[in-house]
């Protein structure tokens, strides 16, 4: 009696035919990209605690708060033109600047207010701009916010002249960069919030749904009767607020703006948005995990500084992260395809 | 001859070339996932004929010369030249053998100019670097051996459509084939130029070249070859001699099941109903001015070739794509409303089910329950925010209603085999109540039991008064839903039939435009 009855096979086959689903096994690609973050998180920040000195001290991860909190901002934000199927968001690193000087220079000479307002309707003009290329004349999303981050440090360098502006020692500002509830600056505070406003906004809300569902597969959403350009738009709007956002905070923290103060926000938000998951095809991603990707970027970056390697070696470090994050995805995708 | 054990199979061959074939196909099988494309077919070409492949939409045609140009694996047989057995699945043998496949589907580069393109692939270098003079040489001799004049320095794009097939021809030449192979090189072609077409086939083969010239298009069949087979839901039902047939044997033969369509499933003729859906003059890319109305409760049949400009039209009057004129309306209780775009007839109550569910239907990578939100998201929100519990009650009864197997909505949409995502994208639109619903091919690559629930839906939906406007490539579906079928040809509407007189042989003559010289 070796083997089983031919029709025992049989009627285990009409079985998974009746179920209608193609069989998937598990992958651990797959895995990798769906729950990685997670895991690799907790594990660097459990090898930074035990093995890297002066990691677990309060003064040393208030300092990594103070350095993800704008990254981080700047990131949940561009999160949704990357789950849009758009990329990135290039033109943060422009905007950023921007909003950070317009803090400091406009309310020196003005007010507080009067400095954010106009920060704001920048950030909406950048929102528009960006979000209208893409999204209604259907521009490379790379080469449109690469073009408007030229435009954007032109302006800001012809308006400035590079200099650097200076907030006053005492006031609003510099005390917002200053206070700490606990271990946590108030900038960090602050990202948990957007965070989780802006994680309802992706999972609850009738826009969010549509960037998902755009991102996913613009076609099927455009058939569906959806104004897909205003989905667009309004993932670069979210984006350019993000990054004014992380603007008003880094000219907090330092209580200081020039114009190439954000060199390099672009990568370290991409590589956050990334390695915390998020599809760069487009469709699947979610807002808390960018916050996950954005400690794992931060963390990772202290420890090379606390190991005493410099700003070369984190570079290219970041650069490896992505290039590593971004294979796995497509590995993720294709196996998930097939 | 014991060690030659195929020498038996072959000399059974129903009809056997007089000359010993250049190319020959032997018990060829290609099957993709559970569904056989081409189930033991052979084909045989000796040098100096032009054979004729000719089958429905479906039957295996492409497929079968897919195999043979080593684009495609077969699951079994082989492909012979010269007595030689090719390696299967390698382009770059069949090439080197000597076979030359003419695409379908256009495979020219649009940027490059008309001599890179003939060459592409097989640029002549020098030192590594590519030598522009043979390059030019080469290709002026392709095409003077095909009778084209085109600069050879234009780039594609601004070549007619025509042009770009030559150049494509021009391409395969290039290659000095021994075996030439087409596949509907005349679809896209005007009468003067398909005369053109064909006569320089002529020419190619009466230099002993062997030529299969796959077409829809019977009357070109016995004007240009010597054989002709005839492929039938992926098996082979005959191969003749030109000269021994009648176009009208061979339209049988397509055909096959003698008007198998029963009438019991056909459905009952129902009373028509206001019209609700009005195109008037529709133009647009392969679209020369259509009328049609759909009246409420209405099954309304598309059929004709692929490529005759039907799904082009559909989306034309939707406004899924631009359409350069004509006007639609839409009907409903009595108020007229223009559909100005895809928005506004959707809005206005249109449905569309596209022809590629998996690029253009469903969001893959989303769940069951979020694409059927997607279509109905402002009944399923509030304030601008979803309502979680609804939308899962709402897909969940509508999985319900469309039969979804498993009726799982939080699955992936994605993980569905095709019937069920079918069903899905149905289910998107069902929840919508439409007054008018556009199918395009609803059922291709549905399993069967899939395929008699999508119907029963259709038909459901007819019954409750909706409008309905279906186009579809397989014959008996078309038949069995239709109450009335328009059939299209180059962009046109070139007969109506009603319901209950159509057969697949009436519909087909049609399509493909046999009538002139069937009988003649």
């Amino acid at each position: 009696m070796a083997g089983k009855p031919p029709s025992a096979v049989d009627t285990r086959a009409q079985v998974d035919s009746d179920l209608g689903i193609e069989k998937r096994e598990f992958r651990l690609l797959e895995w990798m990209a769906d729950r990685g973050i997670f895991v690799f998180t907790t594990a660097l920040v459990l090898v930074a605690a035990l093995f890297i000195d002066g990691f677990a001290s309060l003064a040393n991860i208030t300092d990594v708060f103070n350095r993800a909190a704008p990254i981080g901002i700047v990131a949940v934000g561009m999160t949704f033109v990357v789950i849009s199927a758009n990329y990135l968001d290039l033109s943060v690193v422009a905007q950023v600047a921007t909003a950070a000087v317009v803090l400091i220079a406009v309310s020196n000479a003005s007010s507080i207010p009067a400095a954010m307002a106009l920060a704001f309707l920048i950030a909406l003009a950048y929102g528009l701009v960006n979000g209208v290329a893409v999204g209604v004349f259907k521009a490379n999303a790379v080469i449109v916010t690469l073009s408007t981050t030229f435009i954007g440090l032109g302006i800001l360098r012809w308006l400035t002249g590079g200099s650097i502006y200076f907030g006053p020692p005492e006031g609003p500002i510099r005390s917002f960069g200053t206070t700490k509830i606990g271990p946590f600056p108030l900038s960090m505070i602050v990202l948990v919030l957007i965070t989780i406003a802006l994680s309802l906004v992706l999972t609850r809300t009738n826009f969010g749904f549509l960037v998902k569902s755009y991102g996913s597969n613009r076609e099927a959403t455009r058939l569906a009767g959806v104004n897909t350009a205003w989905v667009v738009v309004g993932a670069f709007i979210l984006s350019a607020l993000g990054a004014m956002l992380g603007g008003f905070v880094l000219a907090a923290f330092s209580n200081t703006a020039v114009s190439a103060m954000s060199t390099g926000f672009d990568f370290r938000a991409l590589a956050a948005i990334i390695v915390g998951g998020t599809s760069v095809f487009g469709g699947k991603g979610s807002v808390m995990r960018t916050l996950l990707g954005v400690v794992f970027v931060s963390v990772l970056t202290n420890i090379m500084v606390l190991s005493g390697l410099g700003f070369g070696y984190q570079q290219m470090a970041i650069g490896a992260l992505i290039v590593a994050a971004v294979s796995v995805d497509s590995l993720a995708r294709k196996a998930a395809v097939t | 001859m014991n060690d030659h054990p195929d020498s038996e199979s072959t000399a059974q061959e129903s009809s056997v070339p007089i000359a010993a074939p250049i190319i020959e196909a032997r018990n060829i099988v290609k099957r993709f996932g559970g569904a056989v494309a081409v189930d033991d077919v052979g084909i045989a070409v000796p040098p100096g004929e032009i054979h004729g492949l000719v089958g429905e939409n479906g039957a295996g045609k492409s497929t079968l010369m897919r195999v043979l140009a080593g684009i495609l694996v077969p699951d079994n047989g082989s492909v012979m030249v010269d007595g030689v057995r090719l390696e299967p699945g390698s382009t770059r043998a069949a090439l080197e053998a000597g076979i030359s496949l003419v695409h379908q589907e256009l495979s020219l580069v649009p940027e490059m100019t008309v001599a890179e393109n003939i060459l592409l692939g097989s640029t002549p270098t020098r030192a590594g670097l590519i030598n522009t003079r043979e390059l030019k040489q080469i290709a002026a001799a392709a095409l003077e051996e095909i009778g084209v004049s085109v600069d050879l320095d234009e780039p594609i794009v601004r070549l007619s459509v025509a042009l770009r097939q030559f150049v494509e021809i021009a391409r395969a030449i290039a290659r000095n084939p021994r075996v030439l192979i087409l596949d509907e090189p005349t679809a896209t072609l005007t009468p003067a130029e398909t005369d053109y077409l064909l006569d320089m086939l002529q020419r190619l083969a009466e230099r002993g070249l062997a030529i299969i010239y796959i077409s829809h298009r019977i009357p070109e069949i016995f004007r240009i070859c010597d054989r002709v087979t005839v492929l039938r839901d992926g098996r082979l039902v005959d191969t003749a001699d030109v000269a021994a047939t009648t176009p009208q044997q061979v339209v049988d033969n397509m055909v096959g099941r003698e008007l198998k369509v029963d009438l019991e499933t056909r459905r009952e003729a129902t009373a028509p109903g206001e019209v609700v859906l009005s195109a008037r003059g529709v133009t647009a890319k392969g679209v020369n001015g259509i009328d049609l109305d759909v009246r409420a409760g209405e099954i309304v049949g598309l059929g004709g070739l692929v490529g005759a400009g039907r799904t082009e039209f559909v989306r034309a009057m939707i406004g899924a794509d631009i359409k350069s004129a004509g006007r639609v309306t839409i009907t409903v209780n009595g108020r007229e409303k223009r559909l100005s775009s895809y928005r506004s007839a959707v809005h206005n109550g249109v449905a569309y089910i596209p022809e590629e569910r998996r690029t253009d239907g469903l969001a893959l990578t989303m769940s069951v329950a979020d694409n059927i939100a997607l279509s109905n998201r402002h009944e399923l929100s509030r304030f601008a925010v979803l309502l979680r519990g609804k939308i899962a009650k709402f897909a969940r009864s509508l999985a319900d209603t469309v039969g979804l197997r498993p009726p799982e909505i939080r699955r992936e949409a994605g993980d569905f085999s095709g019937g069920n995502q079918q069903k899905i994208v149905l289910a998107k639109w069902l929840g919508r109540k439409p007054s008018a619903i556009v199918l395009d091919e609803p059922t291709r690559g549905v399993d069967v039991g899939a395929k008699v629930e999508i119907h029963r839906l259709i038909r459901d939906l007819a019954l409750d008064g909706t409008a309905v406007l279906v186009v579809s490539s397989d014959l008996p579906e078309l038949l069995e839903l239709s109450d009335v079928i328009h059939v299209v040809r180059d962009g046109r509407i070139v007969g109506t039939l009603p319901g209950d007189v159509a057969d697949e042989k009436s519909v087909m003559t049609l399509a493909s435009g046999g009538t002139g010289l069937i009988g003649a």
